[in-house]
């Protein structure tokens, strides 16, 4: 890692493609829906077919939210656990009216057929990245539950990956198709609030995130779980039970999260990642402190601050946001509620109170980008900005130092200890 | 004695891990760090359980140097460790680790070489090239291809030259990851400023014998690298029967530079079918910087309707004032579907420009523009209050509508005299409704609502009974302290209409601060029937909102006190059975000293004591 110099990627491209991405405040009508294959029966040639990859609790979420589209067509689902398997074909057969839906043990099975349009991948986060390059590289493009990369530079592979292979990738950010969070970063973003000076966010915990090497216990059947499949790329550890639900190996950040730190990744690549919408999607902040008063201060290049903060929050709801200019603020939740330092920024507008932070305007908004190849509102770009930014949170955290970021050369300023944590390699045969 | 060991085994594990915090502080300090490694290296060599040592090896990527590169190599040819061991060889820097994985990728097989090989790409080490080429030939298909993928993340002239060979050359099993190392060194020629050479392998790849998915981003690569010669390649592939290609297409247009290519797509429009012209002309519309805007319009005036559909949409994210006039003729069109997108358009085309067009137009309009005008300042909120007002003496009673509804939604505090005069006494009698509607829209919105009660209710002295309804229901949706107080205040007066209206709205407002203007109009009210409406409202209030135990308990009992029925002493039981609590409990034995309560506080007694005991 140390001996590699990261090239600048084809940054300027890529920024622009999220700008159009984020330009307003509610999804536009992309398209009339007309000519998107939603009015009326579907022709079989408008459909998009999807196949699932790891379809737990949140993967059972996710794929509601897809069933619930008419251009969509669920043809397969793979997963490391039998009994899932059958659970999530007998969902998808009910709505299909058939007994159609394929069951897969080895994802790259999915990725080989030819009729699969996209996946989603919401499977444990020590696998999003790896199969999220595999899928783009495969030709298919994806819709991936965060948080999406383990480490800073997985994030920038995962840019680049979907630029050069031309894939539409969506992360599972939703609260970006959310009205009331999209009006918070557009007052922001728009400058209504006056020069921004702070955003905050909720990380919900900067403590560990431990993933372990429990005793082992006899691996089963790889047709009943395949655990070698389960551990993917994660290094090697013997088969657990206990391992196998709810466990994500080394969630939050590699090598970091497996020790101290991580914690911010989890909710941060939500709230941070509204926290980045807000600042117009620029580059990451270059510098991160070490928390005080249960504040972490990170600074932005045009030096405004990007506050991880755990209290002192108006009561709107998990996830919560806060942006603050010079002339006013505004604070949003996952209640759908947020409160505005003055009504006079809501210009007479009537922002959609949507609460429960759903995912099914997220999944439309992939669905559209799949068919008119605009990049999403939870692009490769911005899932990569936004994760740079908690990686090197959690670097701070578990440095428990100062740390500096440069944007250009991808690397932290003069600190060897930093930039040895950017990146971890993958168990064998895995790459990215 | 087994779970004994297991515990002790675990807490070996976990004060390891948590250990390193601790340690990773004075990890800035070369000696400490020396320490901290030593250390590591010793549980290495030691007979340590493989959970212990993956932990070290894990630290060792912090705090490892060449001193720990020995050990580490002795675990790659570990199936269990290998991947830890490697974890810590990718992180050190130096020639040490390189020599190792090099080593290592030429005496094992299968898997782990694979991870070698992996890690060697990863750490981009150039004195592995020639060995890599070696593995290209591999006959195991995952070395060779890992061989491939990493000659491409090295790059420079011996990789990139071999690769293409094997192109050609290479089993069909490898081909892909050949094509996929040879398009990331084409990348890498490219981002080095030789354009001519990326191209050349770009091409390659694309005529080559390799999945879809590669050929795609060979050409993706293959138009961008030409820059300005890329276009008619990119026409090409909009042109393409395939469906991945055209796609591509979509993609690439917004990335394109310079301002050649909106051009040549706009003509490409009429060369395509309906439905990709649609896609087309959103992808162009996303080159905001460079969008022919005329194209843009022509498409949304004439042709299939899914084009001039779409093209209408995508005025919402580029238009401009140009826009204004095309899009209202648009909204003549006979084809509702056409007009109702040109409104929707008109409503949301960007920037302030198109607002002052808009107010700009208003004189001099006709018909019904002059109407879909009015329109536009309400829904685009356009601060234009007198010019709106200047035509609510209009003949044509729907621009009387438009108006009204215009100001409703834009008329300030200071101006809002001019829809209270509409609404109590219109010009036109048929605009009172539409008037009274535009007052409230209006009144709910001001910021300062204290300020736009005292307004309202200032009206209501010179207003009929009629016109004095209208305003009180207005203020009481307007809300808060003063809304209250005035609706109070109507409550008591001496005039009953008042008093109907101001009991009922009082009786149905939305908030706990109701409470205690209700229960004195229980109690002073001027007629029975508002003094039993307002113990209703306040019985109400205590039954629906939320608010702490006390509280409820505390209204229940003022409320027992002030009714003289028994349906109303019955309501108040009712709310102790829905919010169960001790003293609602005592409150409700209470009433069972009442006779005619007995038998209904007897059965809520019961039930809270049940619910309290769950």
């Amino acid at each position: 890692m140390s001996n590699k110099t990261k090239q600048v990627p084809r940054r300027r491209f890529l920024k622009n493609a999220a700008a159009v991405a984020g330009g307003a405040v509610v999804a536009p009508t992309i398209i009339p829906s007309s000519a998107l294959g939603l009015d009326g029966a579907v022709a079989p040639s408008e459909r998009i077919v999807v196949g699932g990859i790891g379809i737990g609790r949140r993967g059972g979420y996710d794929l509601g939210c897809f069933l619930q589209q008419k251009d969509v067509q669920f043809a397969a689902v793979c997963d490391i656990k039998q009994k899932r398997r059958g659970e999530v074909k007998q969902i998808i057969d009910k709505h299909n009216g058939n007994q159609n839906c394929d069951m897969y043990r080895d994802f790259r099975d999915v990725l080989d057929r030819d009729d699969i349009d996209a996946v989603l991948i919401a499977t444990g986060p020590n696998w999003h990245a790896t199969a999220a390059m595999t899928a783009a590289k495969a030709g298919k493009d994806m819709y991936c539950e965060k948080p999406v990369t383990k480490n800073i530079d997985q994030s920038l592979i995962l840019a680049d990956t979907m630029e050069r292979t031309g894939r539409v990738f969506q992360a599972g950010t939703q609260r970006r198709n959310l009205p009331h969070f999209a009006f918070a970063c557009e007052l922001a973003r728009t400058g209504k609030l006056g020069k921004l000076k702070k955003v905050y966010a909720h990380p919900a915990g900067m403590q560990a995130l431990m993933s372990g090497w429990l005793p082992a216990e006899t691996e089963p059947d790889p047709d009943v779980v395949d655990w070698d499949m389960y551990l993917g790329p994660a290094a090697w550890r013997p088969f657990n039970k206990k391992l196998l639900d709810g466990f994500n190996f080394e969630k939050g950040g590699g090598f970091v999260g497996a020790f101290r730190g991580g914690g911010v990744l989890e909710w941060g690549s939500h709230c941070v990642d509204l926290c980045q919408w807000a600042v117009d999607d620029c580059l990451p902040p270059v510098e991160y402190n070490t928390p005080e008063n249960g504040e972490l201060v990170a600074r932005y290049e045009n030096g405004t601050e990007l506050i991880f903060r755990e209290k002192g929050w108006i009561p709107l709801g998990s996830c919560p946001v806060r942006f603050e200019g010079e002339t006013g603020w505004v604070e949003a939740g996952d209640s759908g509620r947020m409160v505005l330092s003055s009504p006079e920024l809501l210009a007479g507008r009537e922002v959609a109170e949507i609460g429960g932070y759903p995912a099914t305007f997220h999944v439309r908004d992939f669905l559209d980008c799949v068919k008119t190849r605009r990049q999403p509102k939870g692009n490769a770009v911005a899932a990569c900005n936004a994760h740079i930014a908690c990686h090197a949170a959690n670097i701070a955290l578990y440095l428990d130092r100062q740390v500096n970021y440069d944007n250009v050369k991808h690397e932290f300023v003069n600190d060897e200890a930093a930039n040895r944590l950017r990146s971890e390699a993958l168990r064998e045969p895995w790459r990215l | 004695m087994r779970t004994i060991r297991i515990m002790i085994h675990l807490m070996v594990i976990l004060a390891a891990c948590h250990a390193l915090p601790a340690d990773s502080v004075k990890a800035a300090d070369p000696a400490a760090s020396s320490e901290i490694e030593k250390s590591l290296i010793e549980v290495l060599q030691s007979e340590a359980s493989p959970a212990e040592k993956a932990i070290a090896c894990k630290k060792l990527a912090v705090d490892g140097s060449s001193e720990a590169v020995p050990e580490l190599a002795k675990l790659l040819p570990n199936e269990q460790l290998s991947s830890w061991a490697r974890i810590a060889l990718e992180a050190i820097p130096g020639e040490e680790s390189s020599e190792v994985l090099r080593a290592a990728a030429q005496s094992l097989d299968g898997r782990l070489q694979v991870g070698m090989i992996n890690s060697i790409g990863a750490r981009r080490d150039p004195q592995a090239v020639d060995l890599l080429i070696k593995h290209l030939a591999d006959e195991d298909a995952e070395v060779a291809s890992a061989s491939a993928v990493a000659l491409g993340k090295i790059g420079g002239e011996g990789a990139t030259k071999s690769l293409r060979q094997a192109l050609r050359s290479a089993p069909h099993g490898v081909r892909s990851a050949v094509a996929e190392g040879c398009v990331l060194c084409a990348e890498r020629l490219h981002e080095s400023g030789d354009s001519e050479m990326a191209v050349e392998v770009y091409d390659e790849v694309r005529l080559a014998d390799v999945p879809q998915q590669r050929i795609i981003e060979a050409t993706r690569g293959a138009i961008l690298a030409r820059n300005q010669g890329g276009i008619p390649m990119l026409l090409e592939a909009f042109q393409s029967p395939d469906k991945k290609m055209f796609q591509l297409a979509l993609g690439i247009v917004r990335e394109f530079p310079g301002s050649q290519v909106d051009q040549a797509l706009a003509n490409e429009l009429a060369n395509t079918t309906p439905q990709r012209a649609a896609l087309m002309i959103q992808a162009m519309a996303d080159r905001s910087d460079t969008v022919s805007l005329a194209e843009i319009l022509k498409a949304a005036t004439q042709g299939d309707k899914l084009v001039r559909l779409s093209a209408i949409d995508s005025l919402r994210r580029v238009g401009d004032p140009s826009c204004l006039a095309t899009l209202m003729k648009v909204v003549d069109d006979d084809d509702a579907e056409l007009a109702n997108a040109a409104k929707q358009t008109l409503a949301d085309l960007p920037g302030d420009k198109v607002n002052t067009e808009i107010v700009a137009m208003l004189p001099d309009a006709e018909g019904e523009n002059y109407t879909l005008l009015l329109e536009l300042i309400g829904q685009r909120r356009i601060n234009a209050v007198e010019e709106v007002v200047k035509t609510l003496d209009n003949a044509n009673p729907a621009v009387r509508k438009a108006a009204l509804v215009a100001l409703g939604e834009t008329v300030s505090l200071d101006r809002l005299s001019v829809l209270v005069t509409q609404a109590v006494s219109p010009r036109f009698p048929e605009d009172a409704s539409e008037a009274q509607k535009a007052l409230r829209v209006a009144s709910i919105r001001m910021p300062d609502r204290e300020a736009c009660a005292t307004q309202l209710a200032s009206a209501m002295g010179q207003s009929n009974p009629a016109s004095q309804t209208i305003l009180l229901e207005t203020i009481s949706e307007v809300g808060g302290s003063k809304a209250l107080q005035i609706l109070a205040g109507a409550a008591k007066s001496d005039s009953p209409g008042l008093q109907d209206n101001g009991s009922r709205l009082l009786g149905k407002w939305n908030g706990v601060d109701a409470a205690p203007v209700l229960l004195d109009l229980a109690k002073t009210g001027p007629a029975e029937k508002y003094r039993i409406r307002a113990l209703r409202g306040y019985i109400g209030i205590a039954r629906k909102f939320p608010m702490s135990e006390q509280q409820r308990v505390e209204m229940c009992q003022q409320a027992m006190d002030a009714a003289k029925r028994i349906s109303e002493q019955q309501l108040v039981l009712d709310v102790l059975k829905i919010h169960p609590s001790q003293a609602g409990l005592k409150l409700a034995n209470q009433a069972k000293l009442n006779p005619e309560l007995k038998e209904q506080a007897t059965a809520t007694a019961q039930a809270i004591a049940a619910k309290l005991k769950k």
